[in-house]
């Protein structure tokens, strides 16, 4: 199992078509994935539970997966909040 | 599995609700269309349009069919549709969390969407401020 720290720092946060981007980003990938915010852990995979977690930008969040391609799916992750969800701020 | 999925509504909520979805979602991957049923309209014709667009949706997995209100004309409308032996799924009380779950399943089956549905539109409800 991998985690990892990430900060949000896209200024609408994990909004709607952030959450829908980040569960698309990973369904090519087989293994669990979940984010941690504010001590609630959600499945990753699924968009009401990334949009419920209302997440804004400044929010520290605990990305973790677990499964074969576990090291490719947490960079895919991190990545998609490092380019800000490419909304461009 | 790609089971078709018609929002039947009052007025044009379903069509709000799929350009939303398309917005938030930037691709569907499911047959989707939407019907609205306007105030004083014929039940029977209503009906007859429902069941054309149900048979144009079912690529042979099925068709989930979500309306509004439970007890309104369109939900009522839909009950019908079972009965002349179209393979479709009824859930009431359709909001957008309801339709980006279901939205979110494509490869699930009709029995299997029916429960996502459902359990989408209750989750995506939210209290706050008590």
């Amino acid at each position: 199992m991998l985690e990892r720290e990430v900060t949000i720092t896209n200024k609408l946060g994990l909004h709607a078509r952030a959450s829908a981007k980040l569960v698309q980003t990973l369904q090519g990938f087989q293994c669990n994935a979940w984010i941690v915010h504010r001590g609630r852990e959600i499945n990753a995979k699924s968009i009401m539970g990334v949009m419920m977690l209302a997440a804004g930008v400044g929010s520290v969040v605990t990305l973790r997966t677990d499964g074969a391609d576990e090291t490719a799916a947490i960079e895919a992750m991190a990545d998609l909040f490092a380019r800000k969800f490419d909304e461009g701020a | 599995m790609r089971v078709g999925i018609l929002l039947l509504t009052h007025e044009t909520m379903g069509a709000a609700l799929i350009a939303t979805a398309r917005h938030i979602l930037g691709r569907i991957a499911l047959p989707l269309d939407t019907l609205a049923v306007p105030p004083g309209s014929d039940v029977e014709t209503a009906l007859r349009e429902t069941a054309t667009r149900v048979r144009t949706l079912d690529q042979g997995d099925g068709v989930l069919v979500l309306t509004d209100v439970y007890g309104a004309t369109p939900s009522n409308i839909a009950e019908h549709l079972h009965s002349m032996g179209l393979d479709v799924r009824r859930v009431s009380g359709l909001n957008l969390p309801m339709l980006l779950r279901v939205l979110n399943y494509p490869e699930q089956s009709l029995e299997e969407l029916t429960q996502t549905a459902a359990s989408g539109g209750r989750a995506g409800i939210h209290i706050d401020h008590v």
